[in-house]
């Protein structure tokens, strides 16, 4: 999993603390490897991705939330094994994804999302391109050459958001006093927003189911 | 943001072939109504992700082909064919999976087109036995024909022009043979079968051949040797001819991206009912198609470069005068193109030359069959991921035939899982 710009970076003595696990109905098995029937041989196996990771966030970001420090910290989406790691990705709008090649084949990069379409190309391994993620909203990765490959990046215009463990429990800190809609977010799949008061210093319980 | 990052699902809608013009009116239309990846965009996984199910539609609208230029063995031209094809991959342990492609085209009764056991004895060795109807051995092209895997439209001419030879009939003398150049969409000639019919091209990228295939490899190198049927212009599933194929194909990365390839085989191309009747003995064996290939394959950033050759000669049965000139060698080069110039868009283009060696007749000396030239320039627009529209303009001019030049323009949309 991968997380940057988020709200651990900001001071959680003035908020509150959001707790709880996210529940996810059935675990998505990952994209299937199409039929290699015009191969001469099996492919090479390769790695499968967690998909057991959920995303909480507020829905909207609350007034007065502070601009995102400059710069921000770049994170890495490998391509290793066929696949991609992390296999999702909470990042601050600004934030630059590096997406290196740790396979001994060729990868290509890229997204037709509305908020992020680019095409890295192909590149062999040991290189590395970026891209930029000015927009919020959500963008499926995927390599060109190998259809099986896929990941997501999840862009917000706010700090409040933070990533599951595979076990569903997650920690969204410094959280500002108030009223707030908070979503969870598994695979492209949500759960119903799920209203709570945050109070200073303070921790709220909330346990939320994806659909 | 809720809403944005909610995956959508929806199936496939089905296509009608109404002519380019509305189809064209269709896609646009519907890729204003459609946001990106919304199509489901993965295999079908059943039986405890043993059974693995993908599938691909490609709807190809495009000018009436009077020339016969882009006609198949199935006698339908590629530019107007909507192709439904259903892929599976059936695993039973890690040593066995069995693997098969069922394919329709312009709603016809399904095809197996390919159906066989791929063994591999050492689960981390990557040594391959397939036994059944298997991918050709031969050549760069006849393992990427799907839709999705062609930049343009076309086929390159070696793997899909019809040339007038036929392994079911041959021609009397020189004379006759000359006499269909330019008509192998429908080629008669007065010694075996006497129905008219399609000829076949250097090798077909339409039809697999049955048999035994044995490949292994690494990063760098692989090899692949197989003994089946058919040969690569006429793949089969049962011998017609006594006697089997050998085929063999090289594959070397000597750098990252590139891909060299040298393919050859050899095998009895005229069926022994045709031989027969030539001959009046069973001698199939003897008449032979023998091809070479050699192929490249150049990859880096945004742009990815083909080439391949084809040379393919073909031994027939000598009947009368004035007699052949054997073998008849056909020798066909193509080069391809395509650049990424957006993501999502990209611009391709493929010149292809097909040529024949000649044969002297009562007229005097000519090719065998009329030596052909292709240019197709394109290119292909994402709606999503796996919904791919490709527009495609080409140019054919033949020394031969009843139309000797002709510009086609065709539309082709690609959805696959």
């Amino acid at each position: 999993m991968g997380l940057g710009g988020g709200a651990p970076l900001l001071d959680s003595q003035a908020g509150g603390v959001i707790r709880g696990r996210v529940e996810v109905p059935r675990e998505r098995a990952p994209l299937a490897r199409r039929p290699s029937v015009s191969s001469f041989g099996a492919p090479a196996g390769r790695s499968l991705p967690d998909r057991r990771v959920s995303v909480v966030y507020l829905a909207t970001a609350p007034a007065g939330t502070p601009p995102a420090p400059a710069p921000l910290k770049p994170v890495t989406m490998d391509q290793r094994g066929e696949t991609f790691i992390p296999h999702v990705l909470a990042i601050r709008t600004g934030t630059t994804v590096n997406f290196p090649n740790s396979d001994h084949i060729y990868h290509n990069v890229f997204s037709l999302s509305q908020p992020a379409r680019f095409d890295l190309g192909r590149y062999p391994t040991g290189q590395s391109k970026a891209v930029r993620f000015d927009r919020p909203g959500g963008v499926r990765v995927f390599c060109e050459i190998h259809s099986h490959m896929s990941a997501f990046i999840l862009v917000f215009d706010h700090p409040y958001f933070t990533l599951t463990g595979p076990d569903g429990t997650f920690s969204l800190e410094g959280i500002p006093p108030g009223t707030h809609d908070v979503r969870a977010w598994n695979e492209g799949d949500l759960s119903d927003p799920a209203r709570v008061v945050v109070r200073p210093r303070d921790a709220v319980a909330l346990d939320l189911q994806v659909r | 943001m809720g809403s944005s990052l909610q995956g959508k699902r929806r199936s496939p809608s089905s296509l009608e072939a109404g002519g380019i013009v509305g189809v064209c009116a269709l896609l646009f239309c519907w890729a204003g109504s459609v946001s990106a990846q919304t199509l489901p965009d993965s295999p079908i996984v059943l039986a405890d992700r043993n059974l693995t199910i993908s599938g691909s539609v490609a709807a190809s609208f495009g000018s009436e082909d009077l020339g016969f230029f882009n006609y198949t063995e199935y006698e339908r031209s590629v530019l107007r064919t909507v192709r439904l094809e259903l892929t599976a991959a059936l695993t039973a342990g890690r040593h066995v999976t069995v693997l098969g492609a069922l394919r329709s085209d312009n709603g016809e009764r399904p095809i197996p087109h390919a159906f066989y056991v791929r063994l591999r004895p050492w689960a981390e060795r990557p040594f391959d036995i397939q036994v059944g109807r298997v991918p050709q051995t031969f050549g760069s092209y006849s393992r990427r024909t799907y839709a999705v895997d062609n930049p343009l439209i076309g086929y390159p001419l070696g793997y899909q022009y019809l040339t007038s030879l036929r392994a079911d009939a041959v021609p009397r003398n020189a004379d006759e043979l000359v006499g269909m150049r330019g008509r192998g969409w429908l080629s008669s000639f007065s010694v075996g079968e006497p129905t008219p019919m399609a000829g076949v091209p250097l090798v077909s990228a339409f039809r697999w051949d049955t048999g035994v295939q044995v490949h292994a490899g690494g990063p760098a190198i692989d090899g692949t040797i197989s003994v089946t049927t058919g040969t690569p212009a006429r793949p089969l599933v049962r011998d017609d001819n006594g006697r089997p194929q050998v085929a063999g194909r090289l594959e070397v990365r000597p750098v990252f991206g590139l891909v060299l390839g040298a393919s050859a085989s050899r095998g009895p191309f005229v069926g022994a009912a045709a031989a027969r009747a030539a001959t009046g003995g069973e001698t199939a064996g003897a008449f032979t198609q023998t091809a070479w290939g050699v192929d490249a394959e150049y990859a880096r950033g945004h742009y990815l470069m083909r080439l391949e050759t084809i040379v393919s000669r073909w031994t027939l049965p000598l009947v009368g005068e004035p007699r052949l000139r054997l073998p008849l060698t056909a020798t066909a080069v193509s080069v391809e193109g395509r650049y990424k110039v957006a993501p999502g868009v990209y611009a391709a283009a493929r010149l292809d030359r097909l040529g024949f060696s000649h044969v002297t007749g009562s007229a005097g000396r000519a090719s065998w069959d009329a030596p052909v030239t292709r240019v197709e320039v394109g290119g292909g627009y994402s709606l999503q991921r796996n919904l791919l529209l490709k527009l495609a303009y080409q140019h054919n001019v033949r020394d031969g035939g009843r139309v000797r030049r002709q510009s086609l323009g065709a539309a082709q949309l690609v959805f696959w899982f």
